[in-house]
């Protein structure tokens, strides 16, 4: 839309945009930005729908969602580092410090996805009061992964482990801020999805946003489509609770998905074309948008590489190593390389596919 | 409605033209009549089903219009007179029989009263019965006033017994539902016991001698009717123009004469028989007139069967001018008017004819829209349907699909509209959602992903869908289908069904449960209350996640006007305006402006949602759909 129209137009109601620029094109993550805050934008079963017009001009939703590029995806990024005093460095964002890291607790032993320091931190986080309630992610119903809200260690714990598959668990998120209450809250988010909370901490029409007090990011190269999963877990012979599942790094090759039963290995050409198409337009490996990011150690099993980028976030990293809850060491020169390319790439491969969509 | 043998012979009454048909019936000794529901047909068999036990005669509720001519056929065998009767949509599904009845014949005298719906006022369609009796080469009869109903149901038995075919009857909307002055005759003392001799059969065979019988009867039919008396003609003897009509349009002809006050220049020939045609009277009349105008509903038959009698007769009557339908002088579609037909012989006789001024038009339009509360047409408050095509919606939308809604005949059929989220893609007549599912259902092969619902009422179940249903299930179809059981007939008034239990004289049946029914073809139907949305909707999207096959879920609840007379529903609702959230961004009227009841109104000058208390029933169902839980359900015995 050019600027004379947009002056002359009345603006297009914000579910009407969101349709037309995310759901309608298939580029919908299921983050769950949008879900909770109106009846309109429905989740079910990892998939979002929304069947009724809303007619706001300006309603929240569109301007939460991670998907929704606007005219300049970078300085929408660039405005929301600012917004919080950071920048917006390439490839990797804002850095303060970097570890490589695992967590000490015996009680997460098994159940965390590589180190635990996610796990851990959000504890910690909540122990302290730094937080009193925290948003994350679990297997709910046909085991789709859905928001749930903490607010002790035992919490937390149930949670560790992760779920390659969208839920929509930001849902809880903004269900936890419409409630009257003041506590300050956290999230565990993947990159899409510490984006849509910087933009609900930093939106005029959403107060409640301010109680966001932690982003804890996950290193996040694609999503899968949860009902997708469950088929071709179902079509692979793949049968009860997903206990844990992981993409072992290359050449791997596959998805390795443990049950009760046993341990199955997925072969990466099923998966693929079950991976979220919206993915393709996401520039972020790290989370940016988050306090502090966690991903894995390249080559180092058990263990995760974490960035701290705000104070918030490196000093609740710095409070952990202090209790002795979390080991670190310094990460490998040759490991952090390799992550600020695959970041570039990411980054790149974005603005091609978003190039594409606008020219082709 | 009425026992009408009660009625005291000789002592005018006032009837509706359904019950003057009902009276008619009794009045020729019927004893049987059958019939299923549809507008504007319904109170003939109501009315009969009132009378029954007095006259002692076999009234019924039949599962749909065939097995209904079907069933008084059987009668006719047997040497009783019985009849059916239906709306215009029936006769089609009547047809196939009809036209096999026609060639084997009757024995008892047999009627079949189509009753029309001009303008489509109730129906899917304003299509033309009358040609039932073209088609099937059988009288046909056209009353215009309720005292017609009833003298030519009289007369209609006795033609179908000299001739020994099936008559026709037709009334319109306007006759079935008005009332009049009638003046009703004895009832007949006894009647003969059926008997049907051994040695005799009804069948069709040889087709080509037969055909040539059942021709016969109706060369018979045409001097028999042609002298009883309902063919009249009234005029000057050699009129400007002459003005053939039949049933309503006859009065509206004769209204329009007098408005245009040429009462000394036009004739009306008033036709009662219409088919066949009685050629010598029509001809005699077209002797005498240059300039001929047809008024009719629906469609053009009398015009175009008259001209047609014309061309055989043109050398003799020379050049003529016709208008009606087909000169565009009278539109082919919706309900004839006195002020439709002004206009037309206005036209032709070169006279200026005002209607009603185009602002005068517009200000008394708006003068009665000021006096009307607004509301769209729409389920009615706590109706299960509503409730039902929530979770429609909201379950393909989430599904994600692109589902399609194959609908039925029905007050589900509102699901057409904003009442019904427009969540519905494809309705035809009877059953025809189930057949068209079905062949949807066998698309996946072919590249075709979108999943398939179908709705179907309960009645409609039994009337039509079994052979869809059980073509789905034979051919492996894969679809959805959802019986939106409310346990009532209730488009047409409340007539019960087979999966009722009851007779249509209200004596114990056998009910015919659908689940029984689908667990008989092998189908295990899934039982759920509508008005439970999060129960509604987990179970037609795990229906829908369900790879392939047929799968049947039954949305049961009653229907919620029978609920109300059996005491109402039992919450008292109110809205919090402290929760809701108006037109905030997280609602924006999501209670009035999408779910729609209409027991919610917006009250603007608040900004809130609220119930309006006169028209709310107290379902509970739109608590649910409320973001903030601002609307409150209270037990009625509590706010008491
Ligand atoms: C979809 C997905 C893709 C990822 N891709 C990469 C990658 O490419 N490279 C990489 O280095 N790391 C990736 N990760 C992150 C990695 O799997 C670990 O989550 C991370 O290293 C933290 O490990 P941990 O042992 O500290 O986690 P834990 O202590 O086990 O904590 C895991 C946390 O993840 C949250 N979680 C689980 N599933 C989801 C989900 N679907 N959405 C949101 N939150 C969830 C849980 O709430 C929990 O708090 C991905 C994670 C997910 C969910
Ligand atoms: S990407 Fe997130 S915010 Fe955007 S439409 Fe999907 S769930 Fe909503
Ligand atoms: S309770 Fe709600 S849905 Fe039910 S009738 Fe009243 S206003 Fe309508």
């Amino acid at each position: 839309m050019t600027q004379a129209s947009a002056a002359s137009t009345p603006p297009a109601a914000c579910l009407d945009r969101l349709r037309q620029e995310v759901l309608d094109p298939g580029l919908c993550v299921a983050c769950g930005a949008c879900l909770g805050l109106c009846p309109h934008l429905l989740l079910y079963d990892g998939q979002v729908a929304a069947p009724d017009p809303c007619g706001l001009a300006d309603g929240r939703c569109i301007d939460l969602c991670p998907q929704n590029p606007g005219p300049d995806p970078r300085q929408r990024r660039a405005g929301l580092q600012a917004a919080r005093g950071l920048g917006d460095e390439a490839p990797l964002g804002p850095v303060r410090r970097a570890w490589w890291g695992r967590a000490q607790a015996a009680d997460l032993g098994g159940r965390a996805q590589y180190g635990g320091v996610v796990s851990a931190l959000t504890a910690l986080a909540l122990e302290q009061g730094l937080i009193e309630e925290a948003v994350l992610t679990q297997a709910g119903q046909r085991g789709t992964p859905e928001g749930v809200r903490v607010r002790d260690r035992e919490g937390v714990l149930a949670c560790a482990g992760s779920i390659y598959a969208a839920g929509g668990s930001l849902q809880a998120l903004n269900q936890a801020l419409a409630e009257p209450a003041e506590h300050p809250l956290g999230v565990v988010a993947l990159p899409c999805q510490s984006l849509a909370a910087a933009a609900m901490g930093a939106h005029p029409r959403y107060p409640a946003g301010r109680r966001l007090k932690l982003v804890i990011g996950l290193f996040c190269t694609m999503n899968l489509s949860a009902r997708g999963l469950r088929q071709v877990l179902g079509q692979a012979g793949v049968e009860g609770a997903v206990t844990r599942s992981d993409f072992p790094p290359p050449p791997a090759g596959v998805l390795v998905v443990t049950t009760r039963r046993g341990v199955s290995e997925i072969p990466l050409e099923k998966v693929r074309p079950i991976t979220l198409k919206g993915c393709a337009f996401c520039p972020d490996l790290t989370a940016e948008l988050a306090d502090i990011s966690v991903g894995a150690a390249e080559g180092s099993p058990g263990w995760n590489t974490i960035i701290a980028r705000s104070r918030t976030g490196q000093d609740l990293m710095e409070l952990a190593l202090a209790k002795g809850l979390v080991e670190a060491k310094a990460v490998p020169e040759e490991s952090w390389a390799h992550l600020t390319a695959a970041a570039a790439g990411k980054r790149a491969r974005a603005g091609s596919a978003r190039e594409e969509i606008n020219h082709g | 409605m009425a026992d009408l043998t009660k009625l005291a012979p000789g002592a005018a009454v006032l009837l509706q033209g359904n019950e003057a048909i009902a009276r008619g019936a009794l009045e020729a000794g019927i004893s049987l009549a059958a019939a299923y529901p549809g507008n504007p047909s319904s109170e003939i068999l109501e009315s009969l089903a009132d009378s029954a036990d007095s006259a002692g005669i076999h009234v019924e509720w039949s599962a749909n219009e065939k097995v209904a001519l079907e069933s008084a056929a059987a009668a006719s065998f047997t040497g009783l007179r019985a009849m059916a009767s239906m709306k215009q949509n029936g006769v089609n599904v009547a047809q196939d029989f009809i036209c096999n009845l026609n060639i084997s014949g009757v024995r008892g005298g047999l009627v079949l009263v189509t009753c029309d719906d001009p303008s489509g006022i109730s129906s899917t369609n304003e299509q033309d019965a009358r040609f039932i009796s073209r088609l099937a080469s059988l009288p046909l009869l056209e009353p215009a006033t309720p005292e017609e109903c009833l003298a030519m149901m009289r007369f209609a038995f006795e033609l179908s017994e000299a001739i020994g075919n099936l008559v026709v009857l037709r009334s319109v909307s306007r006759l079935s539902h008005t009332r009049a002055g009638v003046v009703p005759g004895e009832l007949p003392a006894g009647r003969a016991l059926p008997y049907w001799d051994p040695k005799t059969r009804w069948f069709t065979v040889p087709v080509v001698p037969r055909h040539q019988v059942m021709l016969d009867k109706l060369a018979r039919a045409r001097s028999i009717m042609a002298a009883s008396g309902f063919n009249r003609y009234q005029g000057p003897d050699r009129p400007d123009l002459l003005v053939i009509a039949s049933a309503s349009s006859a009065l509206y002809a004769a209204e329009a004469r007098r408005m245009l006050d040429v009462e000394g220049r036009v004739g009306i020939l008033k036709l009662g028989c219409t088919w066949p045609l009685d050629e010598d009277m029509i001809l005699s009349r077209l002797e005498k007139a240059s300039h001929v105008l047809f008024a009719e509903e629906i469609d053009p038959f009398l015009e175009t069967e008259i001209k047609a009698l014309y061309a055989q007769n043109a050398p003799r009557l020379g050049v003529m001018n016709f208008f009606g339908k087909g000169s565009g002088h009278l539109p082919l579609i919706g309900e004839m008017t006195p002020g439709k037909l002004a206009g037309a012989m206005a036209g032709i006789l070169g006279l200026s004819w005002l209607p009603v001024a185009k602002d005068y038009r517009l200000q008394a339009t708006q003068l009665a829209q000021g006096m009307a509360a607004p509301r769209d047409l729409a389920f009615c408050p706590g109706c299960p349907h509503r409730a039902s095509y929530w979770t429609i919606k909201q379950t393909l939308a989430v599904d994600g699909r692109q589902g399609i809604v194959s609908g039925d005949i029905g007050c589900y059929t509102l699901g057409l509209h904003p009442t019904g989220f427009e969540r519905v893609n494809s309705v035809h007549c009877m059953g025809s959602g189930l057949g068209v599912a079905s062949g949807l259902g066998q698309l996946k092969k072919l590249g075709f992903k979108q999943p398939v619902v179908c709705v179907v009422g309960d009645s409609t179940f039994f009337h039509a869908a079994l052979p869809g249903l059980i073509n789905a299930r034979w051919n492996r179809s894969d679809y959805v289908l959802v019986v939106l059981d409310n346990s009532a007939t209730a488009m047409t008034g409340f007539q019960p069904h087979p999966g009722t239990g009851v007779t249509a004289t209200g004596q114990p049946g056998v009910a015919v449960d659908v689940e029984s029914f689908c667990r008989a073809i092998g189908l295990p139907a899934q039982v759920v209350d509508p008005y439970d949305l999060g129960a509604a909707q987990e179970a037609l999207y795990d229906a829908l996640q369900q790879p392939d096959g047929l799968r049947v879920l039954i949305f049961r609840r009653v229907c919620a006007l029978v609920q109300g007379r059996r005491g109402g529903h039992p919450w008292r609702m109110s809205v919090d305006e402290k929760l809701c959230r108006g037109e905030d961004c997280g609602c924006h009227r999501y209670c009035t402006r999408v779910f729609r009841c209409p027991g919610l109104v917006f009250d603007e000058a608040r900004g809130r949602a609220a119930i309006d208390e006169v028209v709310c029933v107290g379902c509970g169902v739109c608590a649910q759909i409320c973001p903030a839980g601002a609307i409150k359900a209270q037990a009625k015995e509590d706010a008491a």
